[in-house]
């Protein structure tokens, strides 16, 4: 399955590298995996949420008295009972404004859900009463609704105090309009994403109480324990009051790196000086917690008669809901990346995000990267067509070199293997399957795309981790990372295991504890391996530069000749000489040596770009793919089945060739969910999917095998020259599928999702031809 | 109903006998996971269609949060800690950990129970039936693959055999 | 059973659960607070299932599972069992049963139309009496039925099929398990010599319960059953459809998928229908 890129040199590594089984699967199997909503204390109250029903509205009186005097309700608390009613944003990460987000509603409600009190009870039947007791009234008030419209100048303002423009990135290189006057092949097309939701299988959930010290306490399904900051500001406690533990998350997918559930079952316990446990209804979550943005994309791509582009000038346009939470970064990596792993000499990219009364929109696995994906590569194909050329071919033309200039001006400093990784994932499909039925058309399609792993580099990105030697030489990882199911923790281990050589199973992790493990910041945008996993390995190597002297001399040889494997230090080429590690360790404190420390990882840094031209560093490095798909349309119904699906992508260094995959395969289907079927619908800010019923995320019978390939180039920038890969696999399969869909029944989609009936409404609105033949483009 | 006198529920837990109160409008799903602490069952959806509550009623895989804890009595009950004996884990769990069937592992006890009465009726499905079979059990993690390749490579080797250690 | 009824006719408001897979969702969502639950599970002679006649008899009890793996069912009706194996998921089928699709009514639902197709007969009873409906009448509105307080369904009568009998069943849903968008199901008898005796065909997902294309059925019957005949059948019944446009589908495509299900089910019932003697429906 993972074969090398020309030029790579094969690895020689024990550890890193292979198959290993994670340890926390094999607690998962046996159902013994805590997550957050299995947490039981005694005493524990059931917390809920009073959401509002309108969109816009002013709330002109809101009542709990009756609430408070049920039988079994412990606490009602409103905007008044919270010390710090808001949570203080700086939106772009650059000091450039700042906003204020109420915890609970006061006066005024912008999105349909928005809290508006806390209720804590003894059951959730209790607690559910006690909502319903309170009483709200609402004046309603017009809202913003569209994302367009938000941009009038004179329509209704989500905040009363500022426009509803809430940020405008802009990227300017070359000169556009000239190029395009010089083009031989222009494209014009807009693009249209939908909200999506993230969908994991386990809701938000979190046990929230106060601990002998006084010290509030919250176990919660979070992505970023570094919230206890923003915890401890809204109770008006010292920081080191609050401590967020994260236990494995049922899915996070960026939907559980806001908080969620925190603060409102902080709140409920501090104040009740009782264990509070709140865990979202399915439908209160599809209901109210952000969403992806959707984007509407407006591209107008030139490119010389032979298929190099020329220019390409893009406007982007994202719904961010009512308050900023992470859409200015979400709009930032789509401008940064707008026009894909393609070498454009001119540039021209507005990049917009708007308040509306919209449900909020936030992270999401692929962060804007995902978006605009489906975008640039649609330009890529039609251009194609155009031209007179084949889908492979403009792409090859274009695809950026190690040292191209990116169109932030920076220079790509690790190596683009696009051409081998097409290869790949095109090589996959193997033979055109035939049609299932003579209403079946068969169709093939290819995306490429790139996404950032890393944060912008402007953050000053860091993470810790502490590694140690018990007696026994067994080892402990202590690092504040959160696992999300993508095996975060279990890789520490897998790297740990490489330097010191420690076996795997001799290694436990300890993650996700503000107060106990060294933080490391939070599991998103693709950051974990690139931070976390460089943390552990300098930590490893400084532990083991230390302890290498003390093992050579007693094993009477050189330093260069030891060697850290199997739980022992030897003699590289003399196999008997041998001692257990735990020798080593006693006698490194004999002589007073450490055998555990403390170290960090400094992501890269540099100055903020340029505000008017987007010119500067941006993000650390990206990783590159493919995915090449097959697939058959019911002409008749427009239904569009996958039959075929090839996932390509050069993750550096597979540290666990297994996870790589894993990874690869999930994120490859959820963005087949989105290109085909995913949808959270609203109509003038009220949200018309709220029964999981409703929202179609892919089963097991919706796709195929999904074949993962993975390239190996040996240049990364995480530990062992790893590249990221949680977020990377969403991008390619909207464009690619919408490719295949066109080489089926030779209508090109432009709106997200591809359901049967806008399929359908396609082909009857194309101009009458021949019966279509597949053009055989890949 | 809520306010109605609770119930005394006797069931079989796992090849246990168990004996809670439950009021009448509560689920086997609250029941278990609340009274009894069962909390490998997990909530998902309520609705009946993500599975993560899955258990087997006498056998026969059921949404827990749709039956009422009282409509237990006197059946049997298993989640997916009564598969595979004390200390060893079944071949659909060993399966899993080797193929690595699981990434989040929320969907996975669910999974693993419908994929054990599936096996149970069906020893050589092909992937086309696996898939058909375990269509109702959302995974928004894995993309199924690895799943699929995990059932099949038990498939043939029936209920009741003996599993590895289930230490890691 | 009388002990059911007289509970039922003493508590107007109580809620009969039978496999709770629509019942519970909706409480578990806050949708329904019934202040009674009638649990009817236990009830004997409800799950049985019996030839009668040429025809089934069907316990209103009898679950999805069952209806899609008993030998009887498929032999008999194998539309019936290629229904209920297109409902929900398989946790569902093994709790759901004929008689709660039936009384829950939902217009997309596989088993409702299969019923009106079939022109199968509901058996009702009361405390102190029963009665008969067709299926056809029994499905009154959106989720609607004949069932008066207190009445209870028992059971469904399919009358036998006549030898030279073919059914089909198309369906568009979105994923498999969904409620369909449309779906079709069509019953045709041949005279052993490729003409039609009899056709039967009902739209589901176009109306507030399952639809009976009269005119398509008028089209067919007494004529050649050639593919010309099939498809006017087929173009007659976008125009006998009301669907509404919701977030799933406009009413446009639905009317356009009526039309393709229509199609599909009347082309399988023709193939399925074998000159010769005594093969079933």
């Amino acid at each position: 399955m993972t074969r090398r890129a020309p030029g790579e040199h094969p690895a020689p590594f024990r550890i890193v590298g292979r198959p290993l089984p994670r340890f926390d699967v094999a607690d998962k199997v046996q159902g013994t995996t805590l997550y957050a909503a299995d947490w039981r204390l005694p005493g524990m109250l059931a917390g809920r949420i009073l959401r509002a029903v309108y969109p816009s509205a002013r709330i002109r009186r809101i009542s709990v008295e009756k609430a408070r005097a049920l039988p079994g309700v412990a606490a009602v608390l409103t905007a008044d009972d919270v010390p710090q009613n808001a949570l203080h944003e700086d939106p772009t990460g650059l000091g450039l404004s700042s906003f204020a987000t109420p915890v609970l509603a006061a006066d005024r409600v912008r999105y349909q859900g928005e809290p508006l009190a806390l209720v804590a009870a003894e059951s959730e039947v209790l607690a559910q009463a006690a909502l319903e007791a309170i009483e709200v009234e609402y004046e309603p008030l017009p809202g913003v609704f569209d994302a367009g419209a938000a941009l009038a100048p004179d329509g209704p303002r989500v905040h009363p105090d500022r426009e509803n423009l809430l940020i405008h990135w802009k990227l300017r290189q070359g000169d556009v309009e000239g190029a395009f006057r010089r083009a031989a092949a222009i494209v014009e097309r807009t693009y249209r994403t939908q909200r999506v939701d993230h969908a994991a299988l386990e809701p938000e959930a979190a046990v929230a109480w106060v601990d002998g010290d006084g010290v509030v306490t919250i176990r919660a399904a979070t992505q970023v324990i570094e919230h206890f900051r923003e915890i401890a500001e809204i109770l008006r406690l010292p920081h080191n009051k609050v401590r967020v533990q994260a236990p494995f998350l049922g899915g996070g997918f960026g939907g559980k790196e806001d908080m969620t559930v925190e603060p409102y079952a902080a709140l409920l316990a501090w104040k009740t000086r009782r264990p509070v446990r709140m865990v979202w209804t399915r439908q209160e979550s599809l209901l109210a917690r952000p969403k992806r943005h959707p984007f509407t994309m407006s591209y107008k791509t030139g490119a010389t008669e032979d298929g190099r582009l020329v220019a390409q000038e893009i406007s982007l346009l994202a719904d961010a809901g009512p308050y900023p939470l992470l859409s200015p970064r979400v709009v930032f990596a789509a401008l940064v990346v707008g026009c894909g792993p393609y070498r454009v000499p001119n540039v021209k990219i507005d990049a917009r995000a708007v308040f509306t009364n919209n449900v909020p929109t936030s992270a999401m696995r692929g962060f804007g990267a995902m978006q605009v994906t489906f975008a640039y590569e649609s330009q890529m194909d039609l251009l194609a067509d155009q031209l007179g050329i084949s889908a492979l071919e403009i792409r090859s033309r274009n695809f950026l070199r190690k040292g191209d200039r990116l169109p932030t001006g920076e220079a790509l400093e690790t190596q683009a293997a696009l051409p081998h990784i097409t290869a790949r994932a095109v090589e996959a499909l193997g033979e055109r399957s035939r049609p299932s039925a003579p209403s079946g058309r068969v169709g093939r399609g290819i995306a490429c795309n790139m996404q950032p792993y890393g944060r912008t580099v402007w953050f000053r990105d860091r993470a810790q981790a502490w590694i140690g030697f018990e007696a026994d030489g067994a080892l402990v990882i202590r690092a504040g990372v959160t696992d999300l199911g993508g095996g975060q923790a279990a890789s520490l281990a897998q790297l740990a295991a490489e330097v010191l050589g420690v076996s795997p199973d001799r290694i436990a992790v300890h993650i996700g504890d503000s107060a106990l493990t060294p933080l490391a910041g939070g599991t998103f945008a693709t950051r974990q391996l690139y931070m976390s996993g460089n943390a552990v390995v300098k930590a490893a190597g400084e532990l083991r530069a230390m302890m290498i002297p003390v093992a050579a001399s007693l094993l009477e040889a050189a330093e260069p000749d030891v060697q850290f494997a199997d739980n022992h230090a030897g003699v590289i080429g003399a196999p008997k000489r041998t001692i257990a590690l735990a020798r080593v360790v006693k006698e490194c404190g004999r002589r007073g040596i450490p055998t555990a420390l403390l170290s960090g990882f400094q992501g890269e840094h540099a100055a903020p770009i340029d505000l008017e031209t987007g010119q500067g560093r941006t993000f650390p490095d990206y990783t590159f793919g493919c995915h090449a798909v097959e697939v058959e349309v019911d002409a008749e119904t427009g239904a569009v089945r996958v039959l075929k699906l090839a996932a390509c992508h050069d993750v550096g260094r597979a540290i666990n060739p297994q996870s790589v995959e894993g990874q690869i395969q999930g994120g490859a289907v959820m963005g087949a969910g989105q290109a085909l079927m995913e949808e959270v619908a609203l109509e003038a800010g009220i949200n018309l999917t709220t029964l999981f019923a409703g929202y179609l995320i892919p089963t097991a019978m919706d796709v195929p095998d999904v074949r993962p390939l993975v390239v190996e180039s040996g240049e990364g920038k995480g530990p062992f020259s790893a590249r990221g890969i949680g977020e990377p696999p969403t991008g390619p399969p909207p464009a690619a599928v919408a490719a295949a869909i066109q080489d089926a029944v030779g209508v090109r989609l432009t709106d997200l999702p591809m359901t049967p009936e806008r399929v359908f409404d396609a082909v009857r609105a194309r101009p009458a031809r021949p019966e279509h033949e597949a053009r055989g483009k890949v | 109903m809520a306010g109605a006198a609770p119930l005394r529920v006797r069931f079989v837990l796992n090849g246990s006998s168990v004996d809670v109160w439950a009021a009448p409008h509560e689920t086997l799903l609250a029941v278990l996971r609340d009274t009894l602490g069962a909390t490998e069952v997990k909530y998902g959806c309520g609705e009946g269609v993500c599975g993560t509550c899955t258990v087997l009623l006498d056998g026969a895989p059921i949404n827990a949060c749709l039956l009422l804890a009282v409509q237990a009595a006197g059946r049997a009950v298993t989640t997916v800690k009564g598969l595979g004996a004390e200390g060893h884990l079944h071949p659909l769990q060993r399966a899993f950990v080797a193929h690595e069937a699981a990434q989040c592992g929320f969907c996975t006890p669910g999974m693993l129970l419908v994929a054990h009465a599936f096996l149970a009726d069906h020893p050589g499905p092909t992937r086309d039936e696996i898939r058909s079979a375990i269509a109702g059990n959302l995974c928004r993690c894995t993309g199924y693959t690895r799943i699929v390749d995990a059932i099949e490579a038990c498939a043939g080797t029936g209920k009741g055999a003996r599993g590895e250690p289930a230490s890691r | 059973m009388d002990e059911t009824l007289a509970l039922l006719a003493r508590l107007p408001e109580a809620k009969i659960l039978a496999g709770g897979q629509s019942l519970l969702p909706m409480m578990n969502l806050g949708l329904a607070h019934p202040g009674a639950v009638v649990d009817v599970n236990g009830l004997p002679g409800l799950e049985t299932v019996t030839e009668d006649g040429g025809g089934l008899r069907l316990g209103a009890l009898v679950r999805h599972r069952t209806l899609e793996t008993s030998p009887l069912i498929r032999r008999r009706c194998p539309v019936l069992a290629e229904a209920a194996s297109l409902i929900g998921n398989i946790r569902v089928r093994h709790r759901g049963t004929l008689g709660g699709s039936l009384a829950h009514a939902d217009p997309a639902a596989e088993l409702p139309l299969v019923a009106v197709a079939l022109g199968a007969t509901l058996e009702i009873r009361r405390l102190g009496g029963s009665r008969e409906v067709s299926a056809a009448e029994f499905f009154r509105g959106y989720l609607l039925t004949d069932l008066a307080p207190g009445e209870m369904l028992t059971g469904v009568r399919i009358p036998a099929s006549p030898p030279a009998t073919g059914y089909g069943l198309a369906e568009l849903v979105r994923r498999a398990g969904d409620f369909a968008i449309v779906a079709a199901c069509a019953v045709i008898t041949t005279d052993g010599a490729g003409a039609c005796r009899h056709a039967s065909l009902a739209i589901g997902g176009v109306g507030p319960h399952p639809l009976v294309m009269r005119r398509a059925e008028a089209l067919l019957a007494g004529g050649p059953l050639t593919d010309r005949r099939l498809a006017e059948a087929a173009d007659a019944v976008p125009g006998e459809v009301a669907p509404e446009s919701d977030v799933h589908a406009t009413a446009a495509y639905r009317r356009a998928m009526a039309r393709v299900m229509a199609s599909r089910a009347l082309a399988q019932a023709r193939a399925r229908a074998a000159p010769g003697p005594g093969r079933p429906a």
